[in-house]
């Protein structure tokens, strides 16, 4: 049953395991990017799709306290993280059980879960990153 | 370019407008404004409505054309207006570009909102987003912004709330506006807790409300009216999207800034006057650094001063700002312009900004990649 739960959105993630962030990289201007874009936005050539890291650390956060759509658990975390290098920051939905332990530079790790429904209101598969097994290793 | 006059305007309260329909509404003010500028409406060569979320929750469309027809315009282009809460000054951007390029000679604009709805919900920047499908909606977007402010420069919560306790002590004077009791700092911090550090006080409401101007080539404006303001620049940007995002402000901001300055011929220090796109109180402390008010991650330090209140150097949102007006997405950054025109003609009642010569509107709207879609900064001179 579990595998036939969509994605949020298709082509951003392998659910794994390992789960993996689906980028995409321009092999002239070396830029990587999250989601891929259909060309490079400076260059306008081929991309090519990478792997992205799947440990970062929080730049900055949010905790939305009411009203979180997709029925998101609340309280439900949001923030930006800096993906171990590969020079990007993307946004991401954050752990809602470990809303304690979120804080800038707080080092996390990808999940790709079964959380809330898309805009079908079916439930859906959603990539998070959560402070539990932070970048240590 | 030639140089472009608002010769007239018309406004209505920001609240509570159940007996009237979004028409109703934009015609009400087209009519004051037509009105007001001593124009016929058939001397309007072009009109603009801006208008956000009618499409989605009254599932009405072009609604431009019912609104200027209602105001005696008609057998001219029309055009209906959306770029999220920028829609309004995008709208009067429109207006500028066409009258200031030659091409028409007095232009109407016309904004109007209607959010009285059941089940409204939070604002997002659009469900097709992958950022909106992973959790993100506007208050969020603000708390992050708000929590890396105090993070990166020292704001405090109380600061943050400052910003909306003084706007409201300003809406006190503004018969248009929703909310006029005062609050005090405790009041905001001791709200229930949108995404902390914003509480419910930290938020601007939503509202109904119309706003219109006329706008009209400034060698023609005194047929019409004897104290035209000129609206000396009209400038609209998008975000750059550059990864990685800086949340601590806006680049765009004082991008935007940056050329209307050039364009007015004037800098930040001569700002008597400012309306802003107060959506939450971090929202306003950005924005004082955007427009160059206090260097970068002074903003909190800036509302503390109290330069920003009614009687400082500087009056930032002296009708009482989105925070305690309300927020009727598409009029509200065309009723920025109309407070702007009174100020400078000294018709603000008991919130007039005592020789107030130079006024700047701004705007934003939306979040794109951690940057905003639009932002808009309109001077005003006299």
């Amino acid at each position: 049953m579990g595998s036939e739960v969509k994605p949020v959105m298709e082509g951003i993630f392998k659910v794994g395991p390992p789960a993996k962030l689906i980028g995409a990289q321009c092999p002239v201007c070396n830029e990587k990017f999250f989601p891929m874009p259909p060309v490079c936005p400076h260059c306008l050539g081929d991309v090519n799709e990478v792997e992205l890291s799947t440990k970062g650390k929080i730049y900055t956060y949010a905790v939305l306290s009411m009203g979180a759509m997709y029925k998101l658990p609340v309280p439900c975390p949001v923030g930006w993280v800096d993906l171990e290098g590969d020079g990007l920051r993307i946004f991401s939905l954050l752990d809602s059980k470990k809303v304690s332990e979120i804080d800038f530079g707080k080092e996390v790790t990808l999940r790709v879960e079964e959380v809330g429904v898309g805009n079908d209101n079916e439930p859906c598969l959603r990539y998070y990153f959560t402070p539990e097994d932070g970048g240590a290793k | 370019m030639r140089a472009v006059d608002i010769i007239g305007v018309g406004l209505t309260s920001f609240g509570k407008h159940p007996e009237e329909s979004l028409v109703d509404m934009g015609a009400k003010v087209a009519i004051e404004a037509v009105k007001d500028a001593g124009i016929k409406p058939s001397q309007v060569n072009i009109g603009f409505f801006s208008n956000m979320l009618a499409g989605s929750i009254q599932t009405d469309f072009t609604i431009g054309e019912n609104v200027m027809w209602n105001a005696g315009v008609s057998s001219v282009p029309i055009f209906n207006v959306e770029n999220a809460c920028t829609s309004g000054s995008s709208a009067v951007n429109l207006a500028w570009m066409a009258v200031g390029s030659g091409a028409y000679d007095i232009a109407l604009v016309v904004g109007a909102e209607k959010l009285f709805v059941p089940n409204l919900g939070l604002m997002q920047a659009g469900k097709s987003q992958l950022d909106t499908l992973e959790g993100l909606v506007v208050p969020t977007a603000f708390a992050m912004r708000a929590n890396l402010h105090m993070h990166k420069y020292g704001t405090t919560k109380e600061q943050l709330a400052m910003v909306a306790v003084k706007n409201r002590k300003h809406a006190a004077l503004n018969p248009r506006a929703q909310f006029s009791k005062p609050i005090t700092i405790e009041d905001v911090l001791a709200g229930p807790v949108i995404a902390d550090p914003l509480t419910r006080l930290s938020c601007c409401p939503n509202a109904d409300g119309a706003a219109a101007l006329v706008l009209c080539a400034a060698d023609l404006s005194k047929q019409f009216n004897a104290r035209p303001v000129r609206l000396a620049a009209s400038v609209l940007q998008t975000g750059s999207y550059v990864n990685p995002c800086d949340l601590s402000g806006w680049e765009s901001d004082r991008r935007c800034s940056g050329i209307a300055y050039e364009m007015a011929g004037v800098g930040p220090q001569d700002l008597d006057a400012v309306e802003c796109h107060d959506a939450f109180t971090i929202s306003e402390i950005c924005h004082y650094e955007g427009l160059g008010l206090c260097p970068e991650g002074e903003g909190g330090r800036l509302i503390e001063s109290g330069a920003t209140a009614l009687g400082g150097k500087v009056p930032v949102n002296p009708s009482g700002g989105l925070l305690s007006k309300g927020h009727p997405i598409g009029a509200t950054a065309v009723a920025q312009v109309v407070e702007g025109y009174r100020h400078l003609r000294g018709e603000n009642g008991a919130y007039q900004v005592e020789g107030c010569k130079v006024f700047m509107a701004e705007c934003m709207g939306a979040d794109k990649d951690g940057d905003v879609k639009t932002v808009t900064c309109n001077i005003l001179t006299i």
